[in-house]
């Protein structure tokens, strides 16, 4: 009976593992942004909502290239598109951000946020590895093969296989963040009882992910390893105690193959794993025949499987530039939850897998299509439509590196930052820049779901001396600097604004700023200020 | 000021709600801030400021950091293997007796409960930190709020003018932030390490207070454009957190001490500690909802004995003065101060006479607000080894601080779809130390 009523649970329950047949989908020959497009426009066109218009150039430009580059983009690049009149000049936009040094710098600090956001210390060989797959386009299947069973012996590996070590030492942890970052699925609920809310998750699924863990240790030397036997024990919500099996979370189990093992042997083996546990000098380590963590890659990617990894990270990618998932919360992929717009996520997933998991090509596609491109303003009499919709572009804050960046380019002398100069000059500046930022990033909390601002950011701006002394200081290769001989007025400010917010003032804006200007005494003093309440406005903090 | 003063000293039907101002959201700024200036200028006023000292709750958590022992403090066992050399003394509750390291609290049971029974089983200090932070085992992928971070929420205001989440902690052992986790930065603590007033709170020298003033009024000017075409939480947050900076620059004289008189300075006490009691109870005046003073180094690993005898004296004086204090104002009744670490001390006395970690059987206090004072909860064995009457967890001891302060211990929150209740499940209050 018990097995009838559980087999019923796992087919009903786990709509995010299974897909639409494809006769459903419109073509797979499609463009991506011509999929997106056709579903989002079909949902707006049945609930009758009109979409914001397109955003204009100036906010375009200059979202693609903080979500794109990272950073602003500066006044030659944004003037640039803005003033072009090539029929695809949005197209080569994309294209030449995405083969520009500044992406791999900006789709490395993604995946490392996704990855190892709230893991402390610095990271240096993992941030080095990300940087080096995101050059060579290593496809998303490949970095979680690295980062779960990379070769220890292969430096490059090695410092993938961070992911593991840095959450070696708690089995939840690595459980769960694996789950929820490659899955989107946080079975943490069902560790101490079956799902509340939804079926799909029971505490056999949690304990069953975690057994493929249960044998992963670190070594005295740091590195990642497999003992060759254990497993997780635990306590049924009645009480009985019952041995977890490996069991992914589609409910696929893995039976391990039974070796006979002497008393001995196994009195050896531990022995061993005390030893390179403790010693720093152990010899190296036996490879059990048997992985538990090969085998959960192997069973993840499986045709049939495989729909949970290609989802999640097409939920991940799609929230990243959309502020939303299609799927939301990110890491709620069950059967309660279901996505805004189940087709699309489907249609996407399949041409992530069919093209090898490419995440540079569904960037692509997501970035080129109309609902990316849309205004963040709503001015409709109506009230803002629901954002599971993307009629409006949503909000997004800019992640701490994003805004450190933002602000060390906006503060700065125009032209000090030339990302167009060829060869190497330019990736070189950007590594510095990389590397002066992090500092002051540091003091930013990195966004996630309900994301506020505290009082201590707004002290921060309001009083420290390191935003007087660094972004206000009134040198020749900053902006005040740059600005200060300029006599007249009005350029002063319509340059600051385009240095900043990447537009010209508006007409109230420009009075405000004048008048304001004409009340200081000291115009140096006056002019810090004005740039002062621009560098700390929201349309500086938020991507939109 | 007239129409707010017969409002204040009028029916009760109109008067200021605390809670009234949690109602609304942080669109609702205009309004609130307002109604909230009301307040400020309320203080200033006797009767309106007995009238809101009524209603404002507010918390005080000592925290012990390392781990106090609970033989040297609430929980003498005299005359045991495991009691150490010094006495039981009487208190001021007929029936209860407790360290002799504790002579002036040992006069102020009659505000105090005692909890002996703390079994929270981690003796670890980042976990146990974290444990008695938070009221629940640490969860992957939920990131829980603190205690500070969770009254801030329910108690504080909206557009609060003063910080509404200070943390003391000018010692560094186990000195741990702890934050607002996903209640949201909102919520996260003003946090003082190095210096005894917060960081940036002070106006640069450099800048004249009119344009000080000015440029924030140009800020919200050009900011407002921006924000009020995009209905976003974030943005309008952005904003709420530009607004409280000239009001938190204004609390800076709270935690200036040298603006109390030095009879009440010498009331305290001289010591970091004793100073910071009275910056606490200066800040819970002003509305602050939640404050916490750290004082660490109690971890005895070795000496558990003199290192006993010199912390309590700080911690018997501190505490005692505090509470005489909030008594005088009549503040206690609407404070409610907690002392607490992340564990106890072993009843095994080691090599060293020390005491190791033990978090099977332990004591805290909460004294003031909505607590029936002279209560003791709890029982540990004659050894002290395990409890042998009323256990409780952490999440037993956050139901018992919520209901103390009127909070509803079984209310939810929800992340996203997930409804997190405010304490760990099947947490529950402990009746018998509730007024």
């Amino acid at each position: 009976m018990n097995l009838v009523r559980d087999l019923l649970t796992l087919s009903v329950g786990l709509a995010f593992a299974t897909r639409l047949h494809a006769a459903d989908l419109i073509a797979p020959e499609l463009q991506i942004e011509q999929a997106v497009d056709h579903y989002v426009q079909s949902h707006l066109t049945e609930r009758q909502v009109h979409p914001a218009p397109p955003a204009d150039d100036g906010a375009l430009v200059r979202r693609t290239v903080l979500d794109l580059q990272g950073r602003i983009p500066t006044i030659a690049e944004a003037k640039k598109y803005i003033e072009s009149t090539e029929p695809d000049k949005r197209l080569k936009l994309v294209d030449g951000l995405l083969a520009s040094p500044d992406f791999a710098y900006q789709f490395r600090n993604q995946l490392d946020d996704l990855l190892m956001s709230g893991q402390k210390g610095n990271h240096n060989e993992w941030r080095e590895y990300l940087l080096k797959a995101v050059r060579q386009n290593r496809t998303w299947d490949q970095m979680f093969r690295d980062m779960l069973i990379g070769n220890e012996d292969d430096p490059e590996t090695k410092a993938a296989t961070t992911f593991v070590r840095v959450r070696a030492k708690e089995l939840d942890e690595l459980t769960n963040e694996t789950s929820t970052i490659f899955f989107g699925v946080n079975v943490s609920c069902a560790k101490c009882h079956d799902h509340p809310l939804v079926d799909d998750w029971k505490q056999d699924h949690y304990y069953g992910l975690a057994s493929f863990f249960q044998r992963t240790y670190v070594t005295k030397k740091n590195l990642v390893a497999e003992k060759f036997a254990g497993e997780v024990k635990f306590k049924t919500t009645k009480g009985e105690d019952k041995v977890a099996r490996l069991m992914f979370l589609t409910g696929t189990i893995v039976d391990e193959p039974v070796v006979e093992v002497s008393a001995d042997e196994r009195k050896q083996r531990d022995e061993e794993v005390k030893k390179q546990m403790q010693d720093d000098k152990a010899g190296p380590i036996t490879k059990p025949p048997f992985s538990p963590r090969a085998k959960l890659v192997e069973i993840a990617l499986q045709s049939g499987n495989d729909q949970l990894f290609a989802k999640a990270i097409v939920n991940r990618v799609w929230a990243m530039f959309l502020g939303r998932g299609l799927v939301h919360p990110l890491d709620q992929m069950h059967s309660a939850n279901s996505a805004s717009h189940p087709e699309l996520l489907d249609w996407l997933a399949r041409d992530l897998i069919s093209h090898k998991y490419d995440l540079q090509r569904l960037v692509r596609g997501i970035v080129l299509s109309q609902a990316y491109a849309r205004s963040s303003e709503w001015s409709g009499s109506t009230a803002s439509p629901s954002a599971d919709l993307f009629a409006v572009a949503l909000i997004r804050p800019l992640t701490p590196r994003q805004y450190s960046m933002s602000l060390r380019m906006a503060s700065a002398a125009p032209e000090t930052y030339k990302p167009e100069s060829t060869g190497d000059e330019w990736q070189k500046r950007r590594d510095e820049l990389e590397r002066n930022c992090e500092g002051f990033a540091h003091q930013f909390e990195q966004p996630g779901e309900n994301f506020q601002v505290g009082v201590d950011e707004a002290l921060l701006f309001s009083n420290s001396s390191q935003v007087a002394d660094d972004y206000l200081r009134d040198s020749s290769d900053r902006l005040i600097g740059a600005i200060r001989p300029e006599t007249d007025k009005s350029k002063q400010i319509t340059a600051a604004y385009w240095a900043i917010l990447t537009r010209p003032p508006s007409g109230e804006e420009l009075a405000a700023c004048e008048q304001f200007l004409d009340k200081r005494a000291e115009p140096v003093a006056g002019l810090r200020q004005m740039v002062w309440a621009l560098l700390t406005s929201p349309e500086l903090r938020f991507n939109h | 000021m007239a129409h707010a003063n017969s409002s204040f000293c009028g029916s009760s039907d109109h008067g200021v709600s605390r809670r009234g101002f949690l109602g609304r959201t942080v669109f609702a700024g205009a309004t609130a801030f307002a109604a909230n200036m009301r307040v400020m200028d309320a203080l200033k006023n006797p009767c309106l400021a007995a009238e809101l000292k009524r209603q404002q709750k507010s918390v005080i958590l000592l925290w012990l950091g390392g781990g106090a022992s609970q033989f040297e403090t609430w929980d003498p066992k005299p005359g045991r293997l495991t009691g150490g050399p010094f006495r039981a003394i009487s208190t001021d509750i007929p029936s209860v007796q407790i360290s002799e390291l504790m002579p002036k609290m040992a006069q102020r049971l009659k505000t105090t409960a005692i909890i002996r029974s703390l079994n929270t089983r981690n003796a670890d200090h980042g976990g146990g930190t974290r444990l008695m932070e938070t009221g629940r085992a640490m969860e992957q992928a939920v990131d829980y709020p603190d205690l500070g971070a969770l009254i801030a929420r329910e108690l504080g205001r909206a557009d609060s003018q003063v910080p509404d989440y200070v943390s003391m902690y000018s010692e560094t052992e186990g000195r741990h932030k702890g934050g607002a986790g996903f209640l949201g930065a909102r919520y996260a603590p003003t946090f003082l390490t190095e210096s005894m007033i917060p960081p940036n709170i002070r106006r640069p020298d450099s800048m004249s207070e009119i344009d000080h003033q000015e440029r924030a009024d140009l800020q919200k000017l050009l900011a407002k454009r921006f924000a009020d075409k995009r209905y976003d939480p974030s943005v309008a947050s952005h904003g709420m957190a530009y607004e409280r900076v000239r009001g938190i620059m204004a609390s800076e004289k709270l935690f200036d001490i040298n603006m109390e008189p030095q009879s009440a300075r010498d009331f305290y006490g001289p010591t970091q500690f004793q100073e910071q009691c009275l910056i606490g109870r200066r800040l819970v005046e002003a509305g602050v909802p939640f404050v916490k003073v750290a004082r660490a180094w109690w971890d005895s690993h070795g000496q558990n004995f003199e290192t006993h005898l010199e912390l309590c004296a700080d911690l018997d004086q501190g505490m005692s003065a505090l509470l005489d204090d909030l008594q005088q104002r009549g503040l206690l009744e609407s404070t409610l101060v907690i002392t607490l670490a992340e564990f106890g001390r072993t009843p095994h006395i080691n090599a060293s006479l020390g005491r190791d970690h033990f978090a099977s059987a332990w004591s805290c206090t909460l004294s003031g607000c909505g607590i029936k004072g002279g209560a003791v909860y709890g029982k540990t064995d004659e050894d002290g080894h395990k409890v042998v009457d009323g256990e409780m967890k952490s999440g037993d001891l956050f139901a018992t601080i919520f209901e103390a302060l009127g909070i509803d211990h079984n209310k939810e929150y929800y992340v996203g779809a997930r409804p997190i209740p405010i304490v760990d499940f099947g947490a529950k209050p402990a009746m018998e130390v509730l007024a």
